[in-house]
């Protein structure tokens, strides 16, 4: 079970969506869900230079398009794994699975694409047996389509 | 996490009599003392409740989600309808004044046609009263010159002159009082005419 999660979508049904599949299939205990990467921003940001031992979500889940968002998924992935040191496992959660973009997140040190879709339970199971491998960091980027 | 006896009593109790069970992820984390078959079947009872009603509000969720996806699709369609349509109606106002202008040009052209089948007309008239003016001037100067060469005749051959002298006095009286009037219209239609 990952211990922590962040999910960062402007969305709130899906916060209710991903809460209640995460409960169900038992992926974490702990779940925190914010509306904006400058939230995120804002609190990555006062873990890392100011309390780098801050206790951090050990996998933080991000929207490719956040609206009402100074800046999209894949730059917040870049900021989280650049500039606040890397410590937890990140990927993109997006309906869309455009190449390009799968590629920059990629790129950005994404971990992980997983599709949105009605049917998003199974592809969180394949994401939780996956996720040893994550967290050590010897799984290699994946989408979940 | 253990519950010690009071809490675990107390939950019994508030499930048997009020039907009030735990719920959210307090339940992964509360165990039962091994051979408690009762706590254990409540937490079992609890943790069953709660994954029914998190599938129940998942399922309502989704489908709020999709209708929400529906909505915004049909609000984008139709925002796409409305620019389609302002757009055709900016279209026809353009095409609304094109039309004036070319109604005011074809109205422009009407007149000035007019104004030329006017002056054409005028020109005309003008070129008659021309023709007419020379005309009469031709039969005054020959009546004139046919009753000067007369009474010379009378005058040569010595011939009664009385009635012929009147007259050719009183046609050149005629002849020169005439004579001014008609140079004045001749004079005055080819002004007419040249500045046309």
């Amino acid at each position: 079970m990952i211990n922590s999660i962040l999910l960062v979508d402007d969305e709130d049904l899906f916060h209710l969506v991903f809460e209640d599949a995460c409960s169900i299939l038992d992926i974490t205990l702990s779940l925190e869900a914010l509306n904006s990467s400058d939230e995120a921003d804002k609190k990555f940001k006062q873990w890392f230079p100011d309390d780098p031992n801050h206790e951090r979500p050990e996998c933080v889940f991000v929207d490719l398009n956040i609206i009402g968002s100074s800046f999209d998924g894949i730059e917040l992935i870049r900021k989280i794994n650049s500039d606040y040191g890397n410590g937890c496992v990140i990927g993109i959660i997006s309906s869309s699975d455009d190449n390009k973009e799968i590629e920059k997140a990629k790129a950005a040190g994404a971990q992980f694409w997983l599709v949105k879709s009605d049917d998003i339970e199974p592809r969180l199971e394949q994401f939780r047996n996956d996720y040893d491998g994550y967290l050590d960091k010897s799984n290699p980027f994946k989408v979940y389509k | 996490m253990d519950v010690n006896k009071i809490c675990r009593d107390e939950l019994l109790k508030l499930a048997n009599e009020k039907r009030i069970y735990l719920e959210g992820n307090i339940l992964k984390v509360i165990s039962a003392n091994d051979g408690d078959s009762e706590f254990i079947e409540y937490l079992n009872i609890c943790k069953n409740r709660d994954k029914d009603s998190r599938i129940k509000r998942l399922s309502v969720t989704k489908q709020v989600q999709k209708q929400n996806k529906e909505l915004v699709a049909k609000q984008k369609e139709t925002d796409s309808l409305m620019i389609e349509l302002q757009n055709a109606l900016d279209s026809a106002q353009k095409a609304e004044e094109e039309a004036n202008k070319l109604r005011e040009v074809a109205e422009k052209s009407k007149d000035k046609a007019l104004e030329d089948l006017d002056l054409i007309q005028k020109k005309s008239q003008f070129k008659l009263i021309g023709t007419i003016v020379r005309v009469a001037l031709f039969v005054i100067l020959g009546v004139g010159i046919l009753t000067t060469v007369m009474y010379a005749f009378a005058i040569v051959t010595d011939k009664e002159t009385q009635i012929i002298g009147s007259t050719w006095s009183n046609m050149f009286g005629i002849l020169l009082t005439n004579a001014f009037s008609i140079v004045g219209t001749i004079m005055g239609v080819k002004y007419a005419s040249d500045k046309e």
